[in-house]
């Protein structure tokens, strides 16, 4: 008996393509149906590690480690009987908080409270190797064979005492073995930096500006990863012969590039990693190919994009959609853009316009920061996506006569930090 | 496994698990698209001689017709001498009066405008032949097929056009000329990707059209056709 959410794919495309283009873009929506898990019919075992910092810098002010130990306490409540689960601290080095031996727990309410008393220990010196605690992580997940494991990490500081290759070798060690939500607390740590984690462990990256946030923050991720059901599944991409894969995103509900994690499946199919599916959940995502023209009036399958997952069984289609190719000499079918691929289109564009204004601000480099960022915000305001219209409005004023956007002279780190790190968060298609 | 339009065998049933396209579609064109206005035509059904899936009323791969091919007509078979003599070989089982038919290919330049100027600015930059020898094909048989040889499929049309000099906008099997019960010839544009014109005229993908006696046939971007008949003036006017 499983409990196993099934998938549909749906593609949203203008197939019809002007004589000679290349070009082909669609949106493939995967939605999970929202079955309900009936108690002990759980076939996918799951693990949790919370990664605690506990550098130097956590103690100062005193009120991050306090509330993280709190908010550790809290998301260890949430996680459900029979989870394995660890706590490990980090600094320098990465030592196991609980169990104490550096195995992993299973939970029940022992096994809780016992954690929840060694995290009231938590103490706080040294730097930051954020690398090696990521190593210690996957060796604490490998001393077992969980189909899902996820991690959450919080750092409140820079990696300065490794290398970034040595954080980046760390990163592709762990790619694949287990997801990582990861949260900055304060403003001195580096977005980039959590960004690069959380983008290659499929999880995602967040600002909790004050100390007093982490608790209710912790509570929801552990929530989320415990409705977690279907571990490992892929998008699988074929094209035909001769055809380029431009590029595979995930567009909702936040922009992450997936081009670049492809694995080889056959010559003309490629996988790229979502990571884990609890039930009732939808994403989207762009993918956009360059096929052989072939003459007006024929049709082509662009690409066959299939929802994978491995099973005892081997790979098993979960859903499928059919991108295609129709050449037309109609223009007025040929030029037509589809209304879900402009929208994230639009939302990626979006997200590098804050990304690059930011980058330029920083740089000194007034100008582009507010060209930049001024297209953000008209993008943000024509598509709806009213979140980032708000931190866009902590950064920089809008003349409301002229539409001139300016730079604010002062901008709180946190503010500036809050629209980096949501910067990818897109809004769905208007129904 | 089925076979796709390109010739590639798939194991998928609904789009060529190497090339992408749909099965059962027309065949690929492996010729220029001059971009001229071109109604799609809707796939019919496999050709019940040979069992290509069809396009319209004739096979693309054999060239089968229902309306005109008798039942009991042996197949019209790439096994044929190819036509390097410049002459389709004729039938055995042709009547004797349509022997005196023939199609004259040359370039003709005042096509070559018209479909430039049909396609404007965006045209592909395709020269007007410099030296194009007139090549002369008999009619004979049952019907003929226009078109370019493709190595791939190893299909020799029986009015080969392949070239030098070779015309871009011509498809693989790009038309076909069909003997009428009264002796004149017909052509079929089975659904080229550039068109067929009788006499500066567009016809329709699948529609029947009688020549006559010194009739045009345009295609491609420069190719003509003059059909011209052996039938006296009188026989002429009085047919």
């Amino acid at each position: 008996m499983t409990s196993a959410p099934e998938f549909t794919a749906e593609i949203f495309q203008n197939e019809y393509l002007a004589s000679g283009a290349r070009e082909v873009s669609a949106v493939v929506s995967v939605t999970s149906a929202g079955a309900v898990t009936t108690a002990g019919a759980d076939t996918a075992s799951s693990a949790e590690i919370i990664i605690v910092d506990c550098s130097g810098s956590m103690a100062a002010p005193m009120a991050k480690l306090i509330q993280a130990r709190e908010a550790t306490a809290a998301a260890i409540d949430v996680i459900r009987d029979g989870t394995a689960f660890a706590v490990v601290a980090g600094a320098l080095r990465a030592w196991p908080i609980y169990p104490a031996n550096g195995s992993m727990a299973i939970a029940n309410a022992t096994s809780r409270a016992d954690a929840k008393r060694a995290v009231k220990r938590l103490g706080a010196h040294d730097g930051t190797a954020i690398g090696q605690w990521l190593q210690a992580a996957r060796q604490l997940f490998l001393t077992r064979q969980d189909d899902l494991r996820h991690a959450i990490l919080l750092t409140d500081g820079q990696n300065a005492h490794e290398s970034a290759a040595q954080l980046d070798d760390a990163i592709q060690t762990c790619t694949g073995v287990f997801t990582c939500d990861c949260r900055g607390v304060g403003t001195d740590w580096e977005v980039a930096e959590l960004r690069k984690i959380s983008t290659a462990l499929l999880g995602t990256v967040d600002i909790v500006p004050d100390p007093a946030g982490l608790t209710a923050d912790f509570e929801a991720l552990m929530t989320a990863s415990m409705a977690k059901q279907v571990a490992d599944v892929r998008l699988r991409v074929w094209t035909p012969q001769h055809t380029t894969v431009r590029y595979v995103k995930q567009v909702a509900p936040a922009v992450e590039d997936l081009t670049g994690m492809r694995k080889h499946v056959t010559e003309l199919a490629g996988d790229y990693p979502t990571g884990a599916w609890g039930p009732a959940e939808s994403r989207d995502y762009h993918v956009c190919v360059d096929v052989q023209p072939a003459a007006v009036g024929q049709e082509m399958l662009a690409a066959r994009v299939s929802l994978v997952q491995d099973s005892d069984a081997g790979s098993q289609t979960l859903a499928q959609g059919l991108i295609k190719a129709i050449w037309s000499d109609d223009e007025r079918m040929s030029t037509r853009i589809n209304r879900h691929v402009a929208h994230y289109t639009g939302q990626a564009e979006l997200a590098q316009a804050i990304q690059d204004g930011l980058e330029a601000r920083t740089a000194g480099d007034d100008t582009t920061a507010a060209d930049r960022l001024g297209r953000a915000v008209e993008i943000a305001r024509e598509s709806g996506n009213e979140a980032s219209a708000k931190l866009l409005a902590k950064v920089v004023d809008v003349d409301p006569v002229t539409g001139t956007v300016r730079l604010k002279p002062k901008v709180a780190a946190a503010d500036e930090m809050a629209l980096d790190t949501r910067s990818t968060k897109t809004v769905r298609v208007k129904k | 496994m089925a076979r796709c339009p390109a010739g590639h065998d798939s194991a998928a049933a609904d789009y060529c698990d190497l090339c992408g396209l749909r099965m059962g579609g027309p065949p690929a064109a492996d010729q220029t698209d001059l971009g001229l206005e071109r109604a799609p035509s809707a796939p019919g059904p496999p050709c019940p001689r040979c069992g290509t899936p069809g396009l319209a009323r004739f096979c693309e791969s054999c060239g089968y017709s229902e309306e005109s091919a008798p039942p009991s007509e042996s197949p019209v078979t790439s096994e044929e001498p190819p036509p390097e003599a410049s002459v389709a070989t004729a039938d055995p089982v042709a009547p004797a009066r349509r022997t005196g038919w023939t199609a004259v290919v040359t370039a003709s330049r005042s096509h070559y405008e018209s479909v430039m100027a049909a396609v404007g600015p965006d045209a592909p930059d395709i020269p007007f032949p410099d030296d194009c020898p007139e090549r002369t094909f008999a009619l004979s048989g049952s019907q003929l097929r226009i078109g370019r040889r493709s190595v791939s499929r190893e299909v020799a049309p029986d009015i080969d056009l392949t070239g030098p000099p070779a015309d871009p906008g011509i498809s693989r099997l790009h038309a076909i000329l069909i003997a009428q019960p009264d002796g004149t010839w017909a052509i079929v544009d089975p659904g080229s990707a550039n068109g067929t014109s009788v006499n500066g005229v567009e016809i329709e993908t699948g529609e029947q059209v009688p020549l006559r006696n010194h009739d045009t046939i345009g295609l491609g971007a420069w190719t003509s056709i003059a059909i011209v008949g052996q039938l006296s003036d009188e026989e002429e006017r009085s047919s």
